[in-house]
């Protein structure tokens, strides 16, 4: 299984090299990152400068996996590999989690473009990272998540008529109830209760924590809780993704549906 | 005319189509325009959460919400390029009429859409923000809110003539522009704000233009909002032509060298 995640991984990230798709993040997260600052810079103070790296690494991170979730199968179907990874022993699930966790990679630049834009754009040098180890615990924890969550919507692709309509929906409202725009404290108490239950939300709290000069506490549980959500989109998504194979199996639909 | 007019509806006819499969009512309504009023409620939050002060927050909820407009007209570089994976570029190649009117209403769905995305992002989310619209406000701002759309839509065919031998950059090209007039057309701060080089740019593209105007029927000054709309229609007409321009000339070079797949 390791060699398969690992053969996904690599796989992915040479289609990735060969699509300006894959950069579309890298272009996007400066530009995010230059609204935030601007809008601060304007309003005279810098109560959003952390959010301003925040906020567009955790978009590029959901972005790609979302990007990848829906178009690995959708493109395996149309060059004709998809049959050949059904007949193969080896599970479809694992294959998809390795290609998204690739992603993940360029997601990271994500992050070093953001940290770098806010840098200079905010006029006071190099931005402090108070709590360096829980920020890369807590990139690496969500970038995984992402991979988890995107898992499960891999039926969801191939059962809608377009890719692109989910891709889409699936964005700014989950950045809002991610608590990407402002802290989920500024929520009412009963939409809290959906919230937590979204990986983003946990990854916001925890990135802007491991940027903001106090102590962060919890930080090993608010970790296990990103990794618990990403794991539990993964199994999740397996479960949905073996019983839409195995119908299409039985169905001789696998090219069709 | 009317044989232009006769192909803009024919073209349209497939853009329409197009929408019918992307979309039912249904995911239009709880998909797309959701998302559309949670990426204004987005962008006007994380000003509100900096900037503090009733009038930011007001200023970023206008800007915010007319974007939803921009945005999702730049959908026409990707549906431009859409042509060449549908292999109809050759078949324009040996018709008669100018390209520009065939792309015009190839892509119309973005721009009718964006219109009806805008005008319920306006009278949702503006109010939340504390925007209040008089109801003799409401035509002047409907018909910006269509103008901006239609003169964002020329800007993009532009940019769609330029991208459709550039096939696999529709997506950057797109998102990156969008953003980029975000940031410099006075959504979140004031044009007057940003470098002369910058203001220039953005004093070139309608968005500032419909922008400028839209606050100013929320100020009551009808004189400057009419000059706004002047400016922004006369952009928008002239990025209209600096694209039959690019798409003209593209296609004749295709058919001088025989590659008619390739504008």
């Amino acid at each position: 299984m390791t060699r398969q995640f690992w053969a996904a991984i690599t796989l992915q990230l040479r289609l990735s090299a060969a699509t300006p798709d894959s950069y579309l993040v890298c272009v996007t997260t400066p530009l995010l990152t230059t609204f935030i600052v601007t809008v601060d810079r304007w309003a005279g103070h810098q109560t959003q400068i952390g959010n301003a790296v925040v906020a567009p690494t955790l978009i590029a991170l959901w972005m790609l996996a979302l990007s990848v979730a829906g178009n690995a199968i959708t493109e395996d179907r149309l060059i004709g590999t998809l049959e050949a990874q059904l007949g193969a022993p080896a599970s479809l699930a694992v294959t998809l989690f390795g290609r998204m966790c690739s992603v993940s990679l360029i997601g990271l630049i994500a992050f070093a473009e953001a940290w770098t834009a806010v840098s200079l754009l905010g006029g006071t040098g190099w931005m402090p990272v108070p709590h360096p180890v829980v920020l890369i615990c807590c990139l690496v924890t969500s970038s995984l998540a992402a991979a988890g969550t995107a898992t499960l919507l891999s039926p969801l692709y191939v059962l809608l008529p377009s890719a692109r309509v989910l891709q889409n929906t699936l964005s700014y409202p989950l950045y809002l109830l991610g608590g990407l725009a402002v802290p989920l404290t500024m929520f009412p108490w009963w939409l809290r209760t959906v919230t937590d239950l979204i990986f983003l939300t946990w990854s916001a709290d925890l990135m802007r924590a491991s940027l903001a000069p106090a102590a962060v506490t919890d930080a090993p549980w608010r970790l296990l809780a990103i990794v618990a959500l990403g794991a539990a989109g993964f199994l999740i998504g397996t479960v949905l993704m073996r019983r839409m194979i195995g119908r299409a199996c039985r169905e001789g639909t696998v090219v069709l549906t | 005319m009317s044989r232009t007019l006769r192909v803009v509806a024919y073209s349209a006819a497939n853009a329409a189509a197009d929408m019918r499969a992307l979309y039912t009512w249904r995911i239009w309504l709880f998909g797309w325009l959701g998302r559309m009023l949670a990426q204004a409620v987005f962008f006007a939050l994380l000003g509100r959460s900096a900037a503090g002060s009733p009038s930011h927050t007001e200023y970023l909820a206008v800007g915010s919400c007319l974007m939803s407009s921009v945005i999702e007209c730049m959908a026409v570089i990707s549906s431009t390029t859409w042509e060449r994976a549908a292999g109809t570029l050759e078949f324009l190649a040996a018709v008669p009429s100018r390209p520009v009117w065939v792309f015009f209403g190839r892509s119309l769905q973005w721009p009718a859409s964006a219109s009806v995305t805008t005008v319920v992002s306006m009278f949702t989310v503006g109010p939340l923000f504390g925007v209040a619209w008089r109801p003799s406000q409401v035509p002047a701002l409907v018909g910006l809110i269509v103008l901006t759309s239609l003169s964002t839509y020329c800007f993009g065919l532009l940019l769609a003539a330029l991208v459709l031998n550039a096939n696999g950059a529709r997506n950057l090209v797109a998102n990156g522009v969008s953003l980029t007039m975000m940031i410099i057309c006075g959504v979140q701060i004031p044009v007057e704000r940003w470098p002369v080089i910058v203001r220039v740019v953005a004093l070139a593209l309608p968005p500032t233009w419909t922008l400028r105007a839209v606050r100013a029927v929320l100020a009551n000054d009808g004189t400057v909002a009419l000059a706004a709309a002047g400016a922004a229609t006369a952009l928008g007409v002239g990025w209209l032509v600096a694209a039959d321009v690019m798409f003209t000339m593209f296609l004749n070079r295709s058919r001088r060298t025989g590659r008619t797949d390739h504008f």
